[in-house]
């Protein structure tokens, strides 16, 4: 059993054929399960999971692919996109900015991460002209933290 | 926001997992945003109240 039901599967793969234009990758960084305990470390109780998803979302479309690297090993990868925690991952393609996500998208986060997903194969979104007159008058750096459970 | 401008860097994150984090941010109900560590707001807004939030925010760093 994978996590995501078959119907969803569907649905997605899809939606995946109508609306992806451009390829994106997803680039994730995870930790291995280690045998040895190291006292004051936890362990990455959903780095496993998250791969899986991740994983199964990349098998919907040829235009995706998932890329793992092992945080320990690719640090000045994850520093350069700002990824100190696991597990994390972003999407390559044809955003401008970048949307990083932290733990594993389940619930209402897997919707998000279809939708950024998408998106970023786009490289447009359905965001009103307000906002869009916005964004391009910005000059400095933001950043937007959204913070989710997954149910 | 982050698909549309170069300046918008989007972190969408897991407060269960991250509860450090969740506790630094104060995380007490879900959807909470914060943005640029200075505006904050909970709750799914429409995009126009939303942009009022982000703007307030990028008019207070300058």
């Amino acid at each position: 059993m994978g996590q995501i039901s078959d119907a969803d599967r569907e649905t997605i793969q899809n939606l995946f054929a109508e609306s992806l234009t451009g390829d994106v990758e997803i680039v994730m960084f995870t930790e291995r399960e280690s045998l040895i305990i190291i006292p004051g470390k936890e362990p990455c109780e959903m780095c496993a999971q998250t791969q899986e998803l991740l994983e199964e979302v990349a098998s919907l479309s040829e235009k995706v692919t998932l890329t793992v690297h092992e945080l320990s090993s690719a640090r000045e990868q994850a520093f350069a996109l700002g990824i100190s925690r696991v597990p994390a991952f972003v999407f390559e393609g044809a955003a401008r900015g970048r949307v990083r996500f932290f733990g594993i998208p389940a619930g209402y986060e897997f919707s998000a991460l279809i939708g950024d997903l998408i998106d970023t194969s786009t490289g447009t979104t359905d965001l009103s002209a307000e906002t869009r007159d916005f964004l391009s008058t910005l000059t400095e750096d933001i950043n937007i933290k959204v913070f989710t459970t997954p149910t | 926001m982050a698909v549309e401008s170069e300046h918008v860097t989007a972190d969408v994150i897991e407060a269960m997992e991250f509860p450090d984090l969740s506790q630094r941010y104060g995380v007490r109900g879900v959807p909470k945003i914060v943005i640029n560590e200075t505006t904050e707001f909970v709750g799914a807004l429409p995009e126009a109240e939303y942009l009022a939030y982000v703007q307030k925010a990028v008019e207070g760093s300058q």
